[in-house]
C-alpha cells in the first residue's frame, strides 16, 4: 500500500512539475569566439528584431548589405533575427551567457537593465573619434547616456502620430486636422465620421499594447517630460492632476465612439489592415509604415500630431519626433581590437550620409540629418511628415513609453487600453501604474 | 530477463532517464523556485528578496483573475471532456455505419497545432467578423449578439469551449482504447445475465475502465493548466488581463513586464495547484476504489 502511495505521490509529482517545467528555462555559459567567414572577413554579429530582416526591416538590410559589399573580404555584417518578443528573451538570455551578439536591438523600456548589468560597451570613445557622426546625430544620442556612459545609440529616428485618408474624411465633410485643432474639435470630428458609417480611429490592442504612438502625442502635451522625474523618486504619482485630465481625454474618446468595437480582439496589424483598405480614416503610428500607406493609400494620405488641450498649462507646440529604441554594442568586443574597429566601421558606416539616402529612400527617418538628404517626391507619407515637421516645434529627448521600466511600461499601456476600452476609470487606472512603480522598485 | 530484474541492473537502466529528467525537469524547477524568492530582471543580479513576490501575488487582482478564470475553464472543460469523450467513445465503439469517417473528423482538430485552433475561433468567435454574430445578425437576433471574446466575463467560457472542441478526439481516441481493453466474454455475459444498456455502462464498463478515466482526468488537469496558445491568439489574455489564465499571466509578467522573479512566483503557483488538483483526485479515486 506504502508502494502504491509513492507511485501515486511521484506521479502527482511528476505531473506539477511538467507544467511548470514550460515556465522555465536554464542556461550555460561560455563566452562567443571572433569568427571570421571563408573569405577571411571578420563576421560581426547584429541581433535584430525582426524575423525577416529583408522583408520587415529593409532598410537595415539595405545599409548591411551595401556595408558588406564595400568591405567585402574585410568585415561581414550578419543577422541575429527573431521576433520581437523573442529577440528580446534572447538577447536576456545571452546577456547572462556572455553570448550576445556585437550588435544589437534593445527594447527602448529595456535600456537601463542592459546599461546597469554592464553588458554594453560605451560608445563614448565612438562618438569622440567621430565628429561628424555626433554632428549629424544633433543630439539624438542623449536619450542613451546616463552614469555608465552612452551605452547605446538611437537605431532609428521616430516620427509618430495621426496618419489620416484626406478622402474620407472629404466623403464625410470633415475638415482635415491642423495644428490649431482642439481637442474639442476632435471629439466632433470623431462623431461625424462614426456618423459616416466609417471607424473613426483604428487601434487594435490584442498582443499590440505598444502600439499607443499616438497616445504619446498626449501624455507629452500633458506634461509628462515636466512630471515624471518626480514621479520616478516618489515625489509625485502618475494619479496626478495633469494625466487625469489626460486619461480623460482618451474615455471621452472612447465614449465619443472613436475606436473599432472589437479592439480588444485585433492586434496593431488588423488595424493597420482596417486604414489601408478604406474602412478607418485615421490610425496612429510612425514613418516605419510610410510605405504601405504610399500603396494603399497614396497622396490622399495627411499626418497630423494630435490635438491640443486647453485644460492644461503644459506646452501644446510638441511634436514626437524622438529617437527609436537604441542599438546597443556588446561589452565583449572591447576585448578583440579588430572586432571592436569593424563594429565602429559598421556605426561609421550605418550613421552616415549613404545610410541616410537608402533610409529616405526606404521611407525610414535616419537618426542623423545630412544637408540635400530627404524624401523623393512620391513617397507621399514621409512628405506629409516632413510637412507637419516644418512647424518647427520641439520634440521631448525621448518618447514617453520609453521613458520607464519594462514593468511601468506595460502598466501604462494596460492603463491606455484599459480607459479606451472601459475597463478601468482614469484614475483607477493611474493607481494601476503607480502600483506598478512601487512594485518595481 | 533473470538477470535484468536485479537491483543494480534495474538501477543502471534507470540512470539515463533519471539523468535527462534531472536537467530538464528538476533543475528548472529548482531554478524558478530560487527565482521566485528574488527581484530579477532577466540581467543582471537577481535580489533575494525573501516572500515577497507571494505576498505581492496574493494582493494582486489579476492573480485572481487568472486564478478565478483558469478554475472556470477547468471545471468546464473537466466535466464536458470526461462526460461527452466518455459517451461519443460508446457510440463510437458500436458497429455503425460510417464510424470510421467519425473517428477521423472528431479526432481532426486533434492534430490541429493549437495557435491555429486560436486563429479558426477568432472567426467564429469574434464580436464584429466573426461567423456567430454574423449569423445572428442575419437572422435578425440582433439581441442574442455577444462579446464571445475580448468582452468583460464571456472569454474563460469561450476558451474553454474551444480546448473541449480541440481536445475531444484525442481523449475519444484514449477511451476506445480503454474499451477495447474490456474482454468481450465478461460483456457478452452481462448481456446473458439480461442486463440493461445502462446497467451495462454503470456496473460493468465504468469500473473497469478507472484506469483509463484516471488517465484522461489527469490529461486534463495537466492541459488545462497549460492552455496557452489558445488565449494568446484569441485574446492575447486582453481585454486588460481579463481573460489571462495563470499560465499566460505568467508569461507576461516574466517577458513582457520583464518581472522574472514575480513571474516564477507564478509560475511555482500553477505548479503546486496542478499538484494539489491531482493528489485530490488521486486521494478520491483512490477512496471510491476501497
Amino acid at each position: 500500500m506504502k508502494n502504491k502511495n509513492f507511485k501515486r505521490l511521484l506521479s502527482a509529482v511528476t505531473i506539477g512539475m511538467m507544467t511548470l517545467g514550460l515556465l522555465t528555462g536554464c542556461s550555460g555559459g561560455g563566452a562567443e569566439e571572433v569568427k571570421t567567414d571563408e573569405s577571411g572577413a571578420i563576421v560581426i554579429k547584429f541581433g535584430i528584431h525582426v524575423a525577416n530582416p529583408a522583408e520587415q526591416e529593409s532598410v537595415t538590410y539595405n545599409i548591411v548589405e551595401a556595408f558588406n559589399q564595400a568591405n567585402e573580404g574585410k568585415y561581414k555584417v550578419e543577422f541575429e533575427a527573431a521576433d520581437t518578443e523573442t529577440h528580446s528573451k534572447n538577447m536576456k538570455l545571452k546577456a547572462e551567457d556572455g553570448t550576445l551578439p556585437q550588435i544589437f536591438w534593445i527594447e527602448g523600456s529595456e535600456t537601463s537593465e542592459y546599461s546597469e548589468a554592464g553588458v554594453l560597451l560605451d560608445l563614448t570613445e565612438f562618438l569622440d573619434e567621430n565628429a561628424d557622426v555626433k554632428a549629424a546625430l544633433g543630439g539624438m544620442e542623449a536619450a542613451f547616456k546616463d552614469d555608465n556612459g552612452q551605452f547605446g545609440l538611437p537605431y532609428q529616428c521616430n516620427v509618430q502620430g495621426i496618419f489620416y485618408n484626406k478622402e474620407l474624411f472629404d466623403k464625410a465633410e470633415v475638415a482635415y486636422p491642423t495644428d490649431e485643432t482642439t481637442y474639442e474639435e476632435f471629439i466632433e470630428m470623431i462623431g461625424k465620421l462614426k456618423e459616416s458609417g466609417i471607424t473613426p480611429l483604428a487601434i487594435g490592442s490584442k498582443n499590440s499594447a505598444f502600439a499607443m504612438w499616438e497616445f504619446n502625442e498626449f501624455l507629452a502635451r500633458y506634461g509628462w517630460a515636466d512630471n515624471i522625474e518626480n514621479i520616478l523618486n516618489g515625489s509625485d504619482k502618475f494619479n496626478n492632476k495633469e494625466l487625469t485630465a489626460c486619461f480623460e481625454k482618451l474615455q471621452g474618446m472612447k465614449d465619443a465612439g472613436a475606436f473599432p468595437e472589437n479592439m480588444a480582439t485585433i492586434e496593431y496589424f488588423d488595424a493597420k489592415q482596417l486604414f489601408n483598405e478604406g474602412h478607418a480614416a485615421m490610425f496612429g503610428t510612425g514613418q516605419w509604415d510610410c510605405g504601405e500607406f504610399d500603396e494603399n493609400i497614396g497622396d490622399k494620405i495627411g499626418f497630423w500630431w494630435g490635438p491640443r488641450f486647453t485644460d492644461t498649462q503644459s506646452n501644446q507646440e510638441i511634436v514626437m519626433k524622438v529617437p527609436s529604441a537604441p542599438i546597443g554594442v556588446s561589452a565583449a568586443v572591447a576585448d578583440d581590437e579588430n572586432l571592436k574597429e569593424g563594429v565602429y566601421e559598421f556605426l561609421k558606416f550605418y550613421y552616415g550620409e549613404e545610410a541616410a539616402m537608402i533610409s529616405y529612400k526606404g521611407s525610414i527617418f535616419p537618426a542623423t540629418s545630412y544637408e540635400g538628404v530627404t524624401a523623393s517626391g512620391t513617397q507621399y507619407s514621409m512628405n506629409a511628415m516632413i510637412e507637419a515637421l516644418a512647424n518647427g516645434w520641439g520634440s521631448p529627448e525621448a518618447a514617453p513609453d520609453l521613458t520607464v521600466s519594462s514593468a511601468v511600461q506595460e502598466a501604462l499601456y494596460d492603463g491606455i487600453f484599459g480607459v479606451l476600452q472601459g475597463t478601468y476609470q482614469p484614475t483607477e487606472a493611474l493607481d494601476k501604474i503607480d502600483a506598478a512603480l512601487a512594485n518595481s522598485q | 530477463m533473470h538477470w535484468l530484474s536485479k537491483k543494480r541492473y534495474k538501477i543502471g537502466l534507470m540512470i539515463p532517464t533519471l539523468l535527462i529528467y534531472s536537467i530538464f525537469i528538476m533543475l528548472p524547477i529548482v531554478v524558478a523556485a530560487r527565482y521566485s524568492f528574488t527581484k530579477y530582471s532577466g540581467i543582471g543580479q537577481a535580489k533575494f528578496i525573501g516572500l515577497k513576490n507571494y505576498v505581492r501575488l496574493f494582493q494582486d487582482e489579476i492573480f485572481w483573475i487568472s486564478f478565478k478564470n483558469t478554475m472556470v475553464m477547468f471545471v468546464l472543460a473537466f466535466v464536458l471532456l470526461i462526460s461527452l469523450s466518455f459517451l461519443i467513445a460508446l457510440l463510437l465503439n458500436k458497429r455503425l455505419k460510417a464510424v470510421d469517417f467519425s473517428k477521423a473528423l472528431i479526432f481532426s482538430p486533434a492534430i490541429i497545432a493549437p495557435i491555429i485552433v486560436g486563429i479558426i475561433w477568432v472567426y467564429i468567435l469574434d464580436p464584429n467578423i466573426g461567423i456567430i454574430n454574423n449569423v445572428l445578425d442575419a437572422i435578425g437576433a440582433e439581441g442574442l449578439k455577444q462579446k464571445w471574446i475580448g468582452g468583460d466575463t464571456l472569454s474563460p467560457y469561450s476558451i474553454a469551449i474551444i480546448y473541449f472542441w480541440q481536445q475531444l478526439g484525442y481523449l475519444v481516441t484514449i477511451f476506445i482504447a480503454g474499451l477495447k481493453m474490456i474482454p468481450g466474454d465478461v460483456l457478452e455475459a452481462v448481456k446473458i445475465d439480461g442486463a440493461s444498456a445502462v446497467q451495462e455502462v454503470r456496473y460493468v464498463i465504468i469500473p473497469m475502465m478507472r484506469t483509463t478515466m484516471s488517465t484522461v482526468a489527469v490529461l486534463i488537469i495537466t492541459g488545462v493548466f497549460k492552455i496557452f496558445e489558445i488565449v494568446q491568439q484569441t485574446t492575447g489574455g486582453g481585454p486588460n488581463h481579463l481573460s489571462e489564465t495563470l499560465v499566460t499571466y505568467s508569461y507576461s509578467m516574466t517577458f513582457s513586464s520583464s518581472d522574472y522573479g514575480y513571474g516564477m512566483s507564478l509560475a511555482m503557483v500553477t505548479f503546486l495547484l496542478s499538484l494539489l488538483i491531482t493528489a485530490i483526485y488521486s486521494t478520491v479515486t483512490k477512496e471510491r476504489e476501497r
